[in-house]
């Protein structure tokens, strides 16, 4: 996937004035948060329960070396083969050289936000092998080359219309109906067919028990187990903070996956596989790898502020809650990870300076932070990019702010520190500011504050602050 | 008479001073005797959200130092609260002693509608406004400091007001500070929903607790709706029959 954070502003302004975007901003992210909150409500005490899983999640944290050595240790044991890919490369060049030693022609695969960050597709595809997306939602924008709109429903945006046309020029649909099950129905029948003679298939993961060695895989569709059941070879690939503790860690935390993601108590379909097929069953493929992504995590390991990132299970509940991606929707973030988990994300993985509007463009609201069942403070997380980022960190490649910006903090700290300095300053910035003042009011500034004068007023400054009439004040009170 | 020191922000301070006297008399009003340290500036809030955090922490020390004392430090103001509240002992953690005065200080810190309700035990302040009343619930106030049924109980009680409810209450109204004038785009079509939720719910005024949601709630309504306005609960509580600027 092409990544185009830095271009958020510019494909926030398109998003806002597409009518088809809009409309379902503005019925998807409530009703889903609708949904969660009734979900919520099933356990006997909500409150509890997100704390377990938050502290579960900060366990894997604190823990991550070694959960992931021992979960390595007894998915060996189960006969799985693990590999390590450092990045995104080394991850694809195992895929695609096991796809072209097994003389695989095309592979489905079962959605995975991991497989987006890889850019696994386009590295088979350009090198003669296909990749069938099997998630409806994710099949629709894989044909349409667009990234997913929204964690849940990747597509929700595109018009049944707009599906129609595709389905019949790309998936083999011969008459046009714009009825959802219908729809629907045509990409099963032209999906079911891959599976039937599927030889590989590429799935992600959900959550990696390290008591274990199983993955778990949470899905509505079915595609996912199919995928993972058919075919000779299987490959789970996930990023390596995927991994939890325990077995019964697994089951706690997928009480709030299900619930936070979909609002429900549980997916319709739960895949919890321990190694590939043994001698003496009848499914399951006969070679399975589980491959762990790195790609930037590990080096990261050592900032315990910035791998609190590491926490997030992918639930999608901050998209749903976030008033600027009810906005703007998830195409303006530029990449596999939308929303606040992927402003969170993004920065770490791709670097502060490409996406510098990721973790600006938030007004700091704390709503995110408020329903994260894996106890993220995204508007801290933001706070800590944009620290970093001022002071030009090498690490997480902060860029440093221009020195008009520069200058302006310089001296209103200065300004805080001196109180003879801040009321002069107010004294002398009143006379400046007032003149563009008409009954009071002032309609525009040009400069550095005319984004805040497009569509809004300021009152003008009063003759006196609260400073300067604290005298007459004090009198009066006493 | 108990004494009670006033933070008031720099907002309040240089653009909307009356809130500050309104604060003052209201609290007066309830038989508390509001001190105001001269040496008071700004907290620096819009450092921190831009992320000069060693600019933030000479602001911070400079508020330590002027209200350390303190025994109560009471604010018309939620997010500025909240930084001098929270976000203080996050910046200076790295420095022990600064970080225990920034702590004890932090138990100190009460939000208007907060230390009325809760400290003082008043709810009917002895206001009158004949009207329905809806609040918007500010990010840093709700969600920050947890305050949310405190103004909504001082507003209930206001002799002739009836509280309404407001649509999607708890959803920012855009502000955010530097994101407001950064991201004019997203922030303009936020504050236009939280207005149209306003004009919904049929309520006669907008009540709030914060003067950054004030700012741009009122001058989204001043450029588009010039009939309707939103008021800070100081002015609505303190009942002095100002008319509202902007």
């Amino acid at each position: 996937m092409k990544i185009k954070t830095e271009q958020f502003v510019e494909v926030a302004r398109r998003e806002m004035a597409d009518l088809n975007s809009r409309a379902f901003l503005q019925l998807l992210p409530p009703v889903i948060a609708a949904m969660r909150k009734a979900a919520m409500a099933t356990f006997p005490d909500p409150d509890a329960a997100t704390e377990y899983s938050r502290a579960i999640r900060a366990e894997v944290v604190a823990r991550l070396p070694e959960l992931l050595e021992e979960f390595e240790a007894n998915a060996i044991a189960r006969g799985v083969k693990v590999i390590w890919a450092r990045d995104a490369e080394e991850a694809n060049d195992f895929i695609l050289n096991l796809a072209l030693k097994r003389g695989i022609k095309y592979v489905t695969k079962g959605k995975s936000m991991v497989s987006e960050e890889l850019g696994t597709n386009d590295v088979l595809i350009k090198n003669g092998i296909e990749a069938f997306e099997t998630d409806l939602g994710e099949f629709i924008a894989q044909q349409l080359n667009r990234p997913p709109f929204h964690i849940v429903g990747p597509a929700v945006n595109v018009s049944v219309q707009e599906i129609c046309d595709l389905f019949m020029e790309k998936a083999g649909m011969e008459e046009a109906t714009t009825d959802p099950v219908e729809l629907g129905y045509a990409a099963r029948v032209y999906l079911r067919d891959k599976f039937h003679h599927l030889e590989m298939g590429i799935t992600g993961v959900n959550m990696a028990v390290a008591e274990t060695g199983s993955i778990i895989n949470v899905e509505n569709e079915g595609n996912i187990r199919l995928t993972k059941s058919s075919p000779r070879v299987q490959v789970s690939v996930m990023s390596l903070e995927k991994v939890v503790p325990t077995m019964r860690d697994a089951i706690h935390v997928l009480r709030l996956l299900c619930r936070n993601c979909t609002g429900q108590s549980i997916s319709s379909y739960v895949s919890i596989d321990t190694g590939p097929k043994k001698d003496d069953e009848i499914d399951g493929p006969e070679e399975l790898y589980i491959v762990i992504v790195d790609n930037g995590r590990s080096d990261l390991y050592g900032d315990v502020k910035a791998r609190e990132a590491l926490r997030c299970i992918r639930c999608g509940a901050c998209l749903n809650h976030c008033p600027v991606y009810a906005t703007i929707g998830g195409y303006p973030y530029g990449w596999a990870y939308s929303g606040p988990m992927g402003q969170v994300l993004n920065p770490l993985l791709l670097g502060l300076d490409r996406t510098q509007d990721l973790y600006r463009a938030c007004t700091l609201c704390g709503a995110c932070k408020e329903v994260c069942p894996s106890g993220i403070d995204h508007p801290s997380m933001f706070l800590y990019y944009r620290s970093k980022d001022v002071k030009g960190d090498s690490k997480l490649k902060g860029k440093k702010r221009d020195w008009k910006e520069v200058g302006i903090f310089k001296i209103f700290t200065l300004a805080s520190t001196l109180p003879w300095l801040w009321n002069l300053g107010a004294r002398l910035i009143r006379p400046f500011y007032n003149r563009n003042a008409k009954n009071g009011v002032v309609s525009h500034i040009s400069g550095l504050f005319e984004g805040w004068f497009r569509k809004r007023d300021l009152p003008a400054m009063p003759a006196k602050t609260f400073h300067e009439r604290w005298k007459d004040i004090e009198k009066r009170l006493s | 008479m108990k004494k009670v020191s006033l933070f008031i922000p720099c907002t309040v301070d240089i653009i909307l001073p009356e809130i500050g006297e309104e604060t003052t008399y209201l609290l007066e009003r309830l038989g508390v005797s509001p001190i105001y340290h001269e040496k008071q500036t700004c907290c620096g809030q819009p450092a921190i959200n831009a992320g000069y955090v060693d600019e933030a922490k000479k602001s911070a020390k400079h508020f330590i130092e002027v209200f350390g004392d303190d025994e109560v430090v009471v604010s018309p103001s939620g997010s500025c609260l909240h930084t001098a509240k929270y976000r203080y002992p996050e910046l200076l953690s790295d420095e022990p002693v600064w970080l225990r005065r920034a702590e004890e200080l932090s138990s100190r810190l009460f939000e208007l509608s907060q230390y009325i309700v809760d400290v003082l035990g008043v709810e009917d302040v002895g206001a009158s406004f004949e009207g329905t009343v809806t609040y918007h619930e500010s990010c840093q106030i709700l969600r920050g400091l947890g305050v949310s049924e405190q103004p909504k109980k001082l507003i209930t009680a206001v002799n002739g007001a009836e509280f309404v409810p407001l649509n999607s209450a708890d959803k920012c109204c855009g502000f955010g500070g530097e994101f407001a004038n950064n991201y004019p785009d997203i922030s303009e079509e936020m504050v236009k929903d939280k207005v149209q939720n306003y004009i919904a719910s049929g309520a006669d005024l907008l009540v709030l607790c914060e003067p950054g949601c004030l700012l741009n709630i009122n001058g989204y309504l001043s450029r588009n709706h010039p009939e309707k306005k939103a008021l800070h609960i100081a002015t609505l509580l303190a009942d002095t029959g100002r008319e509202v600027r902007l």
